[in-house]
């Protein structure tokens, strides 16, 4: 009995090439793309999940700013402070300072990105496995290093060869090999290529500074003891050790713990440069998996039903025989299952071939756990609820026929189903006039932000950071010698170029009760100059006025207007940087606003002054040969900073990181409407040729009669659009809907023009009448007197 | 010989209705119809078209039930039995060929005979015995292999009538068995029958060849949904 079910599923697959293919591909590509979501998604939740004490590990964070997220960034006395403070609750303590350095062995130096200093605790507390080395020992020695498995290659060769060899970092520090660590997965939050102690700073002289932020702490509680327990305690501690500060910056700063599984899907905007994921995407990737695999089990519905009505003729003869109902049903669910089989095995062998295109688009290697059953579970929960869903419809509908309507081929689809399919076939497209809408939407909206006038002057603009010492000590010599190189028409030092760093300080200023907050600058007296900044009121720094460096300060429009002035109104009142400044500067000049923030972001205030603190180099060459005059730079860089490669960006590619995200989504969210929209048509098609195939004879008598083809195509194809036009119809108010949503991440955004949506559905249109006449045409061509006489 | 059976007779109809509603119509197909069959008869039943032959026959095959009336097949009473025991009792005692042959597309000469092997669950090994005997017996042994498509129509009837005798029925339904068949497929046909008639099976056919009918013992003449006269052939 089964080898017969089995026969004649696969005879059937195979007889209707043409069916078996639409059902096969779309569910193919269904099942792929769903794989694809559902690895994605996996891997978001599952990071940080692999550490064996994560449910007791913690990051701690601090409250500065009642009105803006908790930042991670903390200052080296915390963590000893905590530790000693509240011994009953926290077993261990360890901070880990990102940063990045110039690491060398032998010929061999590269400016290292992802540098960790922390405590020797490191790999005690987090699970990342040492290959080589013990990691309750590895980092005991200050002056001993653990790399991962490829950085040991890169210097050494092999993890073999570098274990125990001594690397330099920033050509101060020497430090031996005691690990070699398994690369960083990328369902990890933290992500490192070379980690050593942090005992290495701990002498400097900024280290123990309470407001020196810049490295996290991770606490590891005790069993017995809580969040808030800890949490409880934290008032008090911030008193204790922070209650002179918190007076002279005028604010009142907390602490918060994280738990390690909460720290991934925290606000990304913190910036505090470990991976971040978005449930926002995480929920449109669900969405989209669920919607593409709706519209694949449609097809597979209304085709399967169709195919069964042609089958009506075996479903009759099989009753007359005996059959039972069950039987029927068995084998009806039995081919779909089949098919979902097959569909399954062809998506996992799609999948491994895309695998390395779709790391790409994503931007980084998912780690798939084909060891592990949650894959295998997946597989098995599509290929039954596929199977079952689509195959139970046309087996229950079909089975429930008596045999001798079944053998007159009277297996009507009567009124009722032909209203299912059609509102089926509604679904779909309205699903793929959805995601068509959300495509061009973002695509739009990047477009805008694209070619949105900025406010200052991005091109050929070079950014070099300054980060390392060398460059750092001899900055002033690389700007003098850059400005006479004659490539260059400006170069400025500043904290932050446009799109990147800037930190929130905390202002006195005139007349002003409350500390007044605001983004910082910190620049030299080019800044205004190099991004073609717009003076409004005032003047810009200058040599002219010696007392500039220590007196003067510029605001951004938002920032006079936030103090309550016009432009004109703040020049000549003073302000004070709480933390920075000893005596009040005053306000020289006011720029135009300009895009300093994400378009994320809402415009906000900007105070730039030429304090201490220059971490980039922003040089606007003169119009011309580029190349050369990178070169020029180079040399320039080579001469100051000789050990440490050149590396540069361009201002203008800021958009590309800033919005990286974004980008990655438009490009997912187009391969994925495509993909919706092409199996959606595969059914249409597939709809379109069971109808041209009913209605040959019907076909062939108008002709005869004297129907013209144009006549007959319009006939076919007018019934087929109808469903296409109403799903049209409904997508556009829940596209409106959902769109407008999307569009609120963005301070600035587009606005949701008329002309989107009939985009939108002027495409569908089009593509779904391309799918339809295919057929039609071939069915209104066709010979009159052939197809009568095939009756 | 008719009605002088001692026995039980194997079909016997009594006060049979058939009613089809369409929105529009309400359609007598049986009135009150009686009929008695003994076993190891030759019936054939005429009418005009439309008069109920088919609905007739679907009724005796339990593919379909009567709206009223009794229906006892070998003593039992079948009019009010559920589709399961219906399906039970069909496919161990009766066998059907139509006029369309209704042979599956996707299955050989060898399958399409098989199948009712299957459903009454006789064994892999015993099937092909079977199956080859009966082909052989309808001389398309050679053509086992063949699909339905790759059959003159005459074969494809002697593969429907193959597949109707191999379970060993005891009646065999015929509805216009020779129809779509020209006159010496159709005798073909007819002599297949008569000797399965004369093996002892009993035998239903709708006919509306004189010709034809001649092979059978009786003719049931029905009009309207009702007998109305019978002719014993001599
Ligand atoms: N499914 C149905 N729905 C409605 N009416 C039906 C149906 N099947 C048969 N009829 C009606 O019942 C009557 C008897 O039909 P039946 O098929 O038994 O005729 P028949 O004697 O076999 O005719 P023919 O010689 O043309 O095959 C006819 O009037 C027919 O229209
Ligand atoms: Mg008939």
């Amino acid at each position: 009995m089964l080898k017969n079910f089995i026969k004649i599923a696969w005879r059937n697959l195979y007889k209707n090439k043409t069916f078996s293919l639409i059902h096969i591909l779309g569910l193919t590509m269904g099942i792929t793309v769903c794989l694809m979501i559902f690895l994605y998604i996996t891997n978001e939740f599952s990071v940080d999940s692999f550490h064996k004490q994560g449910k007791n590990i913690y990051r701690v964070m601090r409250g500065f700013d009642p009105a803006k997220p908790r930042t991670a960034y903390l200052s080296g006395p915390y963590a000893p402070a905590l530790l000693n403070d509240y011994p009953q609750d926290i077993k261990m303590a360890v901070r880990v300072r990102p940063q990045n350095n110039l690491v060398s062995f032998g010929e061999k130096a590269f400016n290292e990105q992802k540098v960790y200093a922390t405590d020797p605790g490191f790999f005690k507390l987090f699970s990342f496995p040492l290959i080589k080395g013990d990691a309750t020992t590895a980092l005991e020695n200050p002056n001993s290093v653990v790399l991962t498995e490829t950085t040991a290659k890169k210097y050494f060769g092999s993890t073999e060869n570098a274990m125990g060899k001594v690397i330099q970092i920033d050509k101060t520090l020497q430090l031996k090999v005691t690990g070699i660590a398994k690369d960083v997965p990328s369902n990890s939050h933290l992500d490192f290529d070379i980690v050593f102690p942090i005992a290495n700073y701990t002498k400097d002289a900024g280290f123990n500074v309470w407001i020196n932020n810049g490295l996290f702490v991770y606490l590891l509680l005790n069993e017995h003891s809580t969040q808030s327990a800890l949490e409880s305690h934290f008032t008090q501690f911030m008193d204790k050790y922070m209650s002179k500060d918190m007076q002279r910056f005028g604010a009142k700063f907390d602490l918060k713990l994280t738990p390690l599984k909460g720290i991934y899907f925290e606000d990304a905007s913190s910036f505090d440069n470990v991976r971040h994921g978005d449930k926002t995407v995480v929920f449109i990737f669900i969405s989209i998996a669920v919607l593409i695999m709706l519209i694949a089990c449609i097809n597979f519905m209304n085709l399967s039903t169709i195919r069964a009505v042609e089958r009506s003729k075996e479903v009759g003869m099989r009753k007359v025989m005996g059959a039972l109902r069950n039987h029927l049903i068995i084998q009806f669910i039995g081919e779909s299952l089949l098919l979902a089989l097959i569909s399954c095995a062809i998506s996992v062998g799609l999948l491994l071939m895309l695998m390395p295109w779709y790391n790409q688009l994503l931007g980084y290697k998912l780690s798939v756990a084909w060891n592990e059953p949650p894959i295998y579970l997946f597989l098995v929960g599509v290929i039954l609820i596929v199977g079952l869903l689509a195959g139970s419809y046309p087996a229950f509908f079909l089975s429930a026929f008596s045999p001798i309507e079944a053998l007159k081929g009277k297996l009507r689809l009567g009124k009722g189903g032909t209203l299912l399919r059609q509102s089926l076939v509604v679904l779909q497209f309205s699903i793929s006039v959805l995601l068509i809408i959300g495509t061009i939407v973002i695509m739009n909206q990047m477009h805008y932000i694209k070619s949105k006038s900025l406010g200052y002057d991005k091109a050929q603009t070079v950014i070099v950071s300054i980060d390392n010492n060398d460059i750092y000590d001899h900055r002033r010599q690389f700007k003098d010698e850059l400005q006479n190189s004659g490539v260059v028409s400006s170069v400025s030092l500043m904290s932050g170029q446009p799109g990147g760093f800037f930190d929130t300080h905390t202002f006195t200023a005139e007349g002003q009760h409350d500390v007044f907050r605001s983004r910082t600058e910190f620049a030299d007296f080019e800044y205004v100059k190099t991004l073609g900044l717009k003076i409004i009121a005032g003047r810009d720094f200058s040599t002219q006025f010696a007392t500039d460096t220590t007196n003067a300060v510029l605001l951004n429009r938002t920032a006079a207007k936030e103090l309550g002035y016009t432009p004109q109104q703040a020049l000549g009142k003073w302000i004070r940087n709480n933390g920075r400044d000893d005596k009040p500067r005053t306000i020289v000049g006011v720029v135009e606003d300009f895009n300093f923030l994400s378009l994320k972001e809402n415009m906000d205030a900007l105070v730039i002054a030429p304090n201490d603190d220059r971490r980039v180099a922003v040089i606007k060459l003169k119009p011309g040969n580029i190349p050369a005059a990178l070169a020029s730079i180079k040399e320039i860089y080579a001469k100051v900073a000789p050990v440490y490669p050149f590396e540069y960006s361009f201002l203008d590619q800021q958009f590309n990181t800033t919005y990286k995200n974004d980008i990655r989504q438009q490009a997912m969210l187009s391969i994925f409407s495509g993909l919706a929209i092409f199996i959606a048509c595969l059914g249409l098609f597939g709809l379109a040729s069971f109808t041209a195939a009913k209605r040959t004879k019907e076909i062939g008598v108008r002709k005869v009669l004297g129907s013209s083809v144009t006549n007959i195509l319009l006939l076919l194809s007018k019934d087929m659009l109808k469903p296409v036009l109403l799903a049209t119809v409904i997508a556009m108010p829940i596209g409106y809907y959902c769109m407008n949503k999307w569009l609120q991440n963005f301070a600035y955004r587009t606005t949701l023009h008329w002309w989107i949506f009939v985009l939108a559905a002027v495409l569908t249109f089009l593509i779904a009448l391309f799918t339809i006449s295919f057929k039609s045409l071939k069915a209104a061509l066709a010979n009159p007197v052939k197809s009568l006489r095939s009756e | 010989m008719a009605g002088m059976m001692q026995e039980a007779p194997m079909i016997k109809i009594t006060n049979l209705e058939k009613f089809y509603r369409t929105e529009e119509v309400e359609t007598i197909a049986l009135n009150k119809l009686s009929i008695e069959i003994a076993t190891g008869e030759f019936v054939a039943i005429m009418g005009p078209s439309g008069c109920g032959k088919s609905t007739l026959l679907n009724i005796l095959g339990m593919l379909d039930d009567p709206d009223a009336g009794s229906y006892v097949f070998n003593d039992i009473e079948v009019a009010h039995f559920t589709e399961r025991k219906r399906a039970d009792l069909r496919k161990h005692n009766i066998g059907f060929v139509f006029q369309s042959f209704n042979l599956i597309d996707e299955l050989t000469v060898f399958e399409n005979v098989e199948l009712p092997l299957i459903y009454t669950g006789v064994a892999s090994a015993e099937r092909v015995k079977r199956v080859e005997e009966v082909l052989d017996k309808m001389q398309i042994m050679h053509r086992r292999n063949h699909y339905p498509q790759q059959l003159s129509g005459g074969q494809q009837q002697r593969v429907a009538i193959a597949r109707a005798v191999v379970n060993k029925p005891k009646l065999i339904l015929a509805d216009e068995p020779t129809g779509n068949l020209d006159s010496s497929n159709g005798n073909d046909v007819m002599e297949l029958l008569t000797d399965l008639n004369e093996q002892g099976t009993t035998i239903i056919m709708v006919t509306h060849s004189e010709h034809d009918a001649r092979y059978s013992h009786r003719i049931i003449r029905l009009l309207d949904g009702q007998s109305v006269m019978e002719n014993i052939m001599v």
